[in-house]
């Protein structure tokens, strides 16, 4: 069963951290509501860039190519993931598990060699 | 008693953002809310003693799949006056999903209760080993019992890579010229210059 005392530390650490990311956003709110003069207008909401009104929408439509930079990022972060438990249990495992390992990784080396000579890793 | 605590506020945040993904109206707002909802997911592993889960929540889900997410919502071009123009289209068709999904689930649930569905005997195979850590346990089943799915789990990966490449990728011509390092490096000082001796009033040719 997990030890879960050694987590105690994170948990204060995120209990600290929530405490003063909040206080950092709402003291400056509160305190800016009872000192300053709080009339919100319409020309005042509205968005500018160096005191210009924004030509267009903030959010462009993206480049096909950074979804495939990203799913191909997906796939080894999981490869990279079944590592850790393969490298701990090794010794229960044997040379089974060695070689499974080496066989998924041989896979995942076919992918790779695709990737690299259709150039999907090139970004010209 | 923080453990109690402690599974409470995640479990509160856990269905809070959860709420929130499907009711903000930016589809941007909503990824950011899921990756909040992954991170007490896996706040809510480690209180029921999956650390190895967790940590792959944060990782895996956190780290690359809600940055897909994100690339797909900003990929899309998003009309938020044609999204709201098209509920009342849409709504017979929504409707009907939905009640599609709660009639299988009442399905399922039902079988399952009637006791028709069988999940399994529980044979004790895939308890943690006796005395080791939860990450031992999960390395020893999945590369020992249970090897060959975990080696078709990287054919998927494979055919996810392919596919991929396939879908998105356009060859694009070779607009500026590639370097050739093995080139650069083979070429010699004298490829590159030649010595000679013009005689007066004539030129050299090149």
């Amino acid at each position: 069963m997990v030890d879960l005392t050694q987590y105690l530390p994170i948990l204060i650490f995120l209990v600290i951290a929530l405490g003063l990311s909040g206080l950092f956003v709402f003291l400056p709110m509160g305190v800016s509501r009872l000192t300053g003069a709080h009339k919100p207008s319409k020309d005042k909401l509205a968005e500018y860039e160096c005191g210009f009104p924004a030509f267009e929408d903030s959010r462009h439509q993206f480049d096909v190519r950074f979804y495939l930079v990203a799913i191909l990022f997906i796939i080894f972060d999981l490869e990279a993931a079944f590592l850790f438990p393969w490298a701990v249990s090794l010794d229960l495992t044997g040379w089974a598990g060695w070689i499974t390992m080496m066989v998924f990784l041989g896979e995942l080396l076919i992918g790779f060699a695709y990737a690299w000579k259709k150039g999907a890793l090139e970004w010209e | 008693m923080i453990h109690t605590i402690a599974f409470y506020i995640f479990a509160a945040m856990v269905i809070a953002s959860g709420a929130l993904v499907i009711t903000a109206r930016n589809p941007v707002h909503s990824v950011l809310w899921l990756i909040l909802a992954f991170f007490n997911a896996a706040g809510l592993m480690v209180l029921v003693g999956a650390e190895f889960i967790a940590m792959l929540l944060v990782i895996v889900y956190v780290g690359a799949v809600a940055v897909l997410f994100l690339f797909v919502v900003m990929m899309l071009e998003i009309d938020f006056a044609e999204m709201r123009a098209g509920f009342v289209k849409y709504f017979p068709l929504g409707v009907l999903l939905a009640l599609i999904l709660v009639s299988e689930m009442i399905l399922g649930i039902g079988a399952y209760s009637a006791g028709s569905m069988h999940l399994g005997t529980a044979d004790g195979v895939g308890t943690p080993l006796m005395g080791e850590s939860n990450i031992r346990s999960i390395g020893a089943l999945l590369y020992g019992r249970y090897l060959f799915l975990f080696e078709s789990a990287g054919l998927v990966l494979l055919v996810a890579m392919v596919g991929a490449i396939v879908l998105t990728h356009r060859e694009r011509g070779t607009v500026r010229g590639h370097q050739n390092i093995n080139k650069q490096v083979r070429r010699r000082p004298g490829d590159a210059t030649v010595n000679t001796r013009p005689e007066v009033g004539k030129g050299i040719e090149l």
